[in-house]
């Protein structure tokens, strides 16, 4: 019991240093979000004064009643809303019998099938989307919601048959061979016994495509003209491009889009630490 | 007498197995092929065709636009910015992301609540990040080059977006910042599974705190190490956002990476053949880096 002394000498003298290290660093690192918060509350007179304030003088929150009208931003939220939700269906969709086969049966070319999924989640989508723009165009999925729902989903895939198929597989085959001498079929089996001890493997996914879709910005800047078909992501670029003397407002609207994926990344952090780094960490 | 049960269950849906596999597979391998594998092979067609506006195939040139691409300096220009991009973000994303760690691997009240804000980064919508980050650099306005005035440490602070290098500066930092919450977090749950025994024994011996990082810390995590560096690599070599959003690849094309140069050739010059030309070469690269990472996942599996 020698070391205890000793360790916590150490630790006495090294915690100033360290909580002292860990505010500067999180001073860093949390500062545009700072600007945010302290852009969104002021009017513009007080965003364009030099020298800029760090604290607005008369704070205000009529900036969240003028964003909705100055801006289309409920239409750019609806759009996000509709691409993320529609992306993460049809992933899981796609996802969950691949996964299941992948987890649990035994076929050729298994290995084959999860290399392809693992290779090309490693692909820029700009490398994809300068061909895909001309088919698209000829499918008139430009300018649709349907494209974007499509290509998320896809792009999302990859991530998604990894971690499930995990998760699949922790699942102890004994359970399914007792359901299977119960009679059970094998629908019914991964219907009633599979997928629900999966459920927090499903969520996470789902979170996670969500999360994709909705930050998701080149395929949005590349298949979207229409002002009415905007994610908030490229409705926002599009705002500054146009309109760069409103930082109050679009503060403020980044703030509202960031709010939904802010609070939904943190229910899903700890799995997929575990998840991208395929088990070489448990998150 | 349970042994004997699984097995007959097992060969009884061995026959029937492999089929059911295949159909399970269909869905998502085709649209793998459709939205991915398709548009890769036409992107390798646009490479070695003479293209319209439109990205159509006019007539076929073979390596020609290789070498029109390849002779120009400023497509090697770009690829060495792309790979210099990569190096310096990922050995910073790496060094700040293990200091982090070191910082959060420390027992304090509100440890947990530090945590959660640094991944905050991570957890925001990279594109309207890159944006906040826009009005931060704002040479008039923005707080940054104020608190650079009034802390002395520059007099004259540049307008960082305006020229190459500044800009080149601000764009990195900014993929820097957006990567290092992960590099942060992996770090810090492979430091956590290293036995605290380890470090007590150490203790006993008087190693100091920078010896247990090198022989203890350092050895325990190498392997998570490997793939999150190699991950983060494919992720900083593929950043669109920080570049396109931050300088647009300007002042003339001045901070572009080979993924911005790409779409611009593409969608703003109208040059698909080029486009698929660099398309391609990245491609290469990122095979590379690919297969080394798809190496360790099945060293994992098996």
């Amino acid at each position: 019991m020698k070391f205890r002394p000793r360790r916590s000498k150490w630790r006495s003298r090294g915690k100033p240093l360290v909580l002292l290290l860990t505010l500067a660093l999180l001073l860093v690192m949390l500062f545009p979000f700072f600007v945010m918060i302290t852009m969104m509350l002021r009017s513009s007179q007080e965003v364009y004064v030099t020298p800029p304030r760090w604290i607005p003088h008369a704070p205000t929150l009529r900036n969240f009643a003028l964003v909705w009208s100055q801006y289309l931003l409920a239409g750019y939220f609806k759009s996000s809303a509709i691409i993320a939700i529609g992306a993460s269906a049809l992933n899981m969709l796609l996802s969950i019998p691949a996964a299941y086969a992948i987890a649990r049966l035994r076929f050729k070319g298994r290995q084959v099938a999860l290399y392809l999924f693992l290779v090309v989640q490693m692909f820029s989508p700009v490398v994809v989307v300068i061909s895909l723009f001309k088919t698209f165009a000829r499918l008139n999925l430009l300018d649709s919601y349907i494209g974007l729902i499509v290509i998320n989903a896809v792009f999302s895939m990859a991530f998604s048959i990894w971690l499930l198929s995990g998760y699949f597989k922790s699942i102890p085959v004994e359970i399914e061979e007792a359901a299977f001498i119960d009679g059970a079929t094998r629908w019914q089996t991964v219907i009633q016994v599979i997928l629900p001890i999966a459920a927090p493997g499903l969520v996470t996914t789902t979170i996670y495509t969500f999360i994709a879709a909705w930050n998701e910005f080149l395929f949005a800047l590349s298949f979207i003209q229409n002002q009415t078909k905007m994610p908030l992501t490229l409705g926002l670029y599009r705002f500054v491009g146009r309109w760069s003397s409103q930082w109050e407002l679009l503060t403020t609207a980044a703030f509202l889009a960031i709010i939904p994926v802010l609070v939904l990344f943190y229910v899903i952090q700890q799995r997929l630490v575990g998840g991208l780094t395929g088990g070489a960490v448990k998150g | 007498m349970v042994n004997e049960g699984a097995p007959t269950a097992k060969r009884r849906l061995l026959t029937r197995e492999a089929r059911l596999a295949y159909l399970l597979l269909l869905p998502a391998v085709v649209c793998v092929f459709g939205f991915m594998v398709y548009p890769l092979v036409y992107v390798v067609m646009m490479s070695i065709f003479r293209t319209n506006r439109l990205g159509w195939l006019q007539n076929f040139v073979g390596l020609a636009n290789f070498i029109e691409v390849m002779s120009d300096l400023e497509f090697w220009r770009i690829t060495g910015r792309s790979l210099f991009w990569t190096l310096l973000a990922v050995s910073l994303k790496t060094f700040l992301g293990m200091i982090i760690a070191l910082l959060l691997n420390v027992e304090y009240r509100g440890r947990k609540i530090a945590r959660m804000l640094f991944i905050a980064p991570w957890a925001s919508s990279v594109p309207i990040s890159v944006l906040l980050w826009s009005w931060v650099y704002n040479p008039q306005f923005g707080l940054l080059n104020h608190t650079l005035r009034i802390t002395g440490i520059s007099a004259n602070p540049p307008i960082w977006l305006g020229y190459p290098i500044s800009g080149f500066i601000a764009a990195i930092w900014v993929d820097i910042w957006i990567g290092v919450p992960f590099m942060a977090l992996v770090f810090l749950s492979g430091m956590q599974s290293i036995p605290d025994e380890l470090y007590e024994s150490a203790d006993l011996d008087g190693v100091t705190g920078f010896q247990k990082f090198i022989y203890i810390t350092l050895p325990s995590i190498v392997r998570i190490l490997q793939i999150s560096t190699l991950l983060s690599a494919l992720w900083t070599f593929n950043d669109f956002n920080s570049i396109y959003i931050l300088t647009g690849g300007g002042p003339v094309n001045t901070t572009d990476i080979l993924i911005t140069s790409i779409y611009k050739n593409a969608f703003v010059y109208a040059r698909f053949d080029r486009a698929a030309v660099m398309a391609v070469i990245t491609f290469f690269i990122l095979t590379a880096l690919s297969v080394v990472y798809a190496r360790h996942y099945f060293k994992e599996e098996s």
